[in-house]
């Protein structure tokens, strides 16, 4: 168990700089997941963190210690990775007691915890198969088990659900929320869902080209996004962001009429407005802040999403609870929620309004 | 397994047509029958006769010669032997002489060939600059003729033009800059075992690599993560992933040099005193010097059923090996 900190870390491959100004504090315990788009540096942050890759600036430290320079084998930390990375020569048992056997515990001791891991993990009766002889979810289950037996001072995942299938991925994603409370450990995860991110994290790191966006709990990226990138990122489907120009009376929406945004004020000059699916609504067209026409209605049960075709503007997505019957070609009349509105800047910060 | 399916699939074909075809219902299944067993030798049969003719054939021969008196000394007095060329082999103080220098000649030679290819093929896993050109100009050795190499060897190994001898001299291996190691019947197997190492190194070195290559390196990852040093991924990790490569390439050069005569003919024709015979330059100069074909055939054999025994020993211990 340990805390884990960055300050002014950075990466460099040659003169191509990967990462860059990382400062973060990651509690005790805390589940923290990196997440962002292919190539933002999420997986080279956790190998920075497991000492597979060396920081080329700053300071990493775990628990009071600064790791700079130790090796891997001494920062005494699990990692899953997302091939499983499984040793194909030996049966379920050896894999999970590897740690143990490199420690040279006994064989008892060795037997009783991993006994005991493959209890968690519901590996009992698979505990002198090799791996090939296992599914991907099974493996997986090994991996984790691997990781529990050798009890880290932090859990490091690096996407780890990535390949497995759909179910099984939501299966694997509650027992890793699971083996979390139970064990309490700090651990840090990359993906690239925004759903898993979500669904797992204490806190969610969002990453973008080599630095870190924000930092937050998943309702705070979801409520407050600092920046359009996050805002973008974070929500399933996501926000749905236009152009703005500014008149006197709030901003100009298409067909005339103008919104205020919560804390609206003249100066404040946003380029693009935001709002999420599930805070438009489809009122009649008299009432309406701006008409469209329906493209395309995904029915998911649950939920309705219509794709809206608004002058000037790329589709918008409307959220509608449970399964409502709109056709396509239907003209719509939207409505805005105006404190869930958000305004951007040119450089991509999101603006805050005056009572916000 | 295969061979099956596709038998019995012919068979519901026939089953099926069988109704029109009555009048010659039997005959048409028996030639249907016939065909379905002989096709697939006429289609082997290009290899097969390929082997009969350039393996089987001349092993047969050989094997009748054996029991033969067949001396070309004496081409009008070839008559059947039984065991004798056999029982003049179990006193012939030559040839157990021969084979103990053969087993030193090829452990010797191997062990030394492996444990260098191995290094070697490690050190060229890493990255460096030039790679692959330097993995391409290591195999090179390997491709110049034996007879060749064996030649500029003895050369090298000349107390009068080579330098070897000075450079022995200097380190302090040897007592005189003017004697040569061939010339020595307690060391000149290390002249031929010198050179064949010098050989054999890139064979090992290029398959251990390119088994070196296959290993998953998130395998070394998580080795690290579990606490695992360097030399214990190495044991645990690289050996067991190699395990069955270097079973294979053991075996098959141990076989290969266990039956490879070129360097000890070029460089010590099996002198001085027999110190350097091996069974296969004993095969050699008794069947091309003396031209004794039926002694030389008998001794052939015995060196094919040591080396067929020691194939089926080491593939059984690595079948236990694996199971276990």
């Amino acid at each position: 168990m340990a805390e884990i900190s960055f300050s002014n870390l950075s990466k460099n491959y040659g003169s191509i700089e990967v990462l860059r100004n990382i400062n973060l504090y990651i509690k005790d315990g805390e589940f923290i997941v990196l997440v962002g788009p292919s190539g933002c540096g999420k997986s080279t942050l956790l190998r920075l963190i497991a000492g597979l890759e060396t920081i080329t600036g700053g300071e990493i430290s775990i628990g009071s210690q600064i790791v700079n320079d130790l090796e891997p084998r001494d920062r005494d930390l699990s990692m899953i990775f997302q091939s499983y990375a499984l040793y194909p020569h030996m049966d379920v048992a050896r894999n999970m007691g590897f740690s143990l056997e490199i420690r040279k515990e006994n064989k008892d001791k060795r037997q009783s915890l991993v006994a005991k891991a493959a209890k968690t993990l519901g590996l009992e009766d698979y505990l002198d198969r090799l791996p090939k002889a296992l599914s991907g979810g099974q493996r997986q289950r090994v991996a984790m088990g691997r990781a529990i037996v050798r009890k880290p001072r932090a859990f490091l995942f690096d996407e780890p659900l990535s390949n497995l299938d759909a179910a099984l991925r939501i299966g694997m994603r509650f027992e890793i929320a699971k083996l979390h409370q139970k064990l309490g450990a700090t651990m840090i995860y990359v993906t690239h869902d925004q759903v898993e991110a979500m669904t797992l994290a204490d806190r969610i790191v969002v990453m973008n080209a080599g630095e870190i966006e924000q930092v937050g709990t998943p309702i705070d990226l979801y409520e407050q996004p600092q920046t359009l990138f996050v805002a973008k990122f974070i929500g399933s489907p996501s926000m749905n962001i236009v152009p703005a120009s500014q008149s006197d009376d709030g901003i100009e929406l298409p067909g005339g009429k103008t919104v205020k945004p919560g804390g609206w004020s003249k100066n404040l000059n946003p380029v693009q407005l935001g709002f999420r699916p599930e805070h438009l609504s489809l009122v009649e067209i008299g009432k309406a802040d701006c008409t469209g026409k329906a493209i395309v209605t995904e029915h998911l049960g649950s939920d309705t999403f219509v794709y809206v075709d608004v002058k000037g503007w790329d589709p918008v997505i409307v959220r509608q609870r449970g399964n409502s019957n709109i056709q396509s070609g239907t003209e719509l009349g939207i409505s805005f929620d105006t404190s869930r509105l958000y305004m951007f800047a040119k450089d991509g910060k999101t603006i805050r309004g005056t009572d916000t | 397994m295969e061979g099956q399916t596709i038998k019995s699939a012919n068979n519901t074909v026939l089953g099926r047509n069988s109704p029109r075809l009555s009048p010659h219902r039997k005959t048409s299944m028996f030639s249907a029958k016939m065909r379905s067993v002989f096709e697939p030798w006429l289609y082997l049969s290009p290899a097969i006769i390929l082997l009969v003719l350039v393996m089987f054939l001349p092993l047969v021969i050989g094997f009748t010669y054996s029991f033969q008196h067949y001396s070309l000394f004496r081409p009008n007095d070839i008559t059947w032997a039984g065991f004798a060329n056999f029982e003049q082999l179990w006193s012939d103080w030559k040839f157990w002489k021969a084979l103990k220098n053969t087993v030193w000649w090829t452990f010797g030679s191997v062990s030394i060939q492996f444990i260098l290819g191995l290094g070697l093929a490690l050190l060229l896993n890493r990255t460096f600059p030039a790679r692959r050109l330097i993995q391409a100009l290591v195999f090179l050795p390997w491709a110049v003729p034996t007879f060749l190499s064996g030649l500029t060897w003895a050369w090298l190994f000349n107390p009068v033009i080579g330098p070897l001898p000075k450079i022995l001299y200097a380190v302090g291996l040897t007592d005189s800059a003017y004697e040569s190691i061939l010339a020595d019947p307690a060391i000149a197997m290390w002249g031929p075992i010198t050179a064949n190492v010098w050989f054999g190194i890139p064979f090992f070195a290029i398959t251990l690599l390119a088994a070196l290559q296959s290993i998953p390196k998130d395998l070394y990852e998580a080795a690290a993560m579990d606490g695992a040093s360097a030399w214990q991924g190495f044991t645990k990790i690289t050996l067991p992933f190699l395990a069955p490569m270097i079973a294979i390439t053991v075996m098959l050069r141990t076989i290969w040099i266990a039956n490879f005569p070129d360097f000890i003919y070029t460089m010590t024709k099996g002198g001085p005193a027999n110190s350097t015979e091996i069974v296969a330059t004993y095969i050699f100069t008794t069947a091309f010097r003396r031209l004794d074909f039926g002694y030389a055939s008998a001794v052939a054999m015995v060196l094919l059923l040591l080396l067929l025994a020691y194939a089926f020993i080491l593939l059984n211990m690595r079948r236990i090996q694996a199971k276990g």
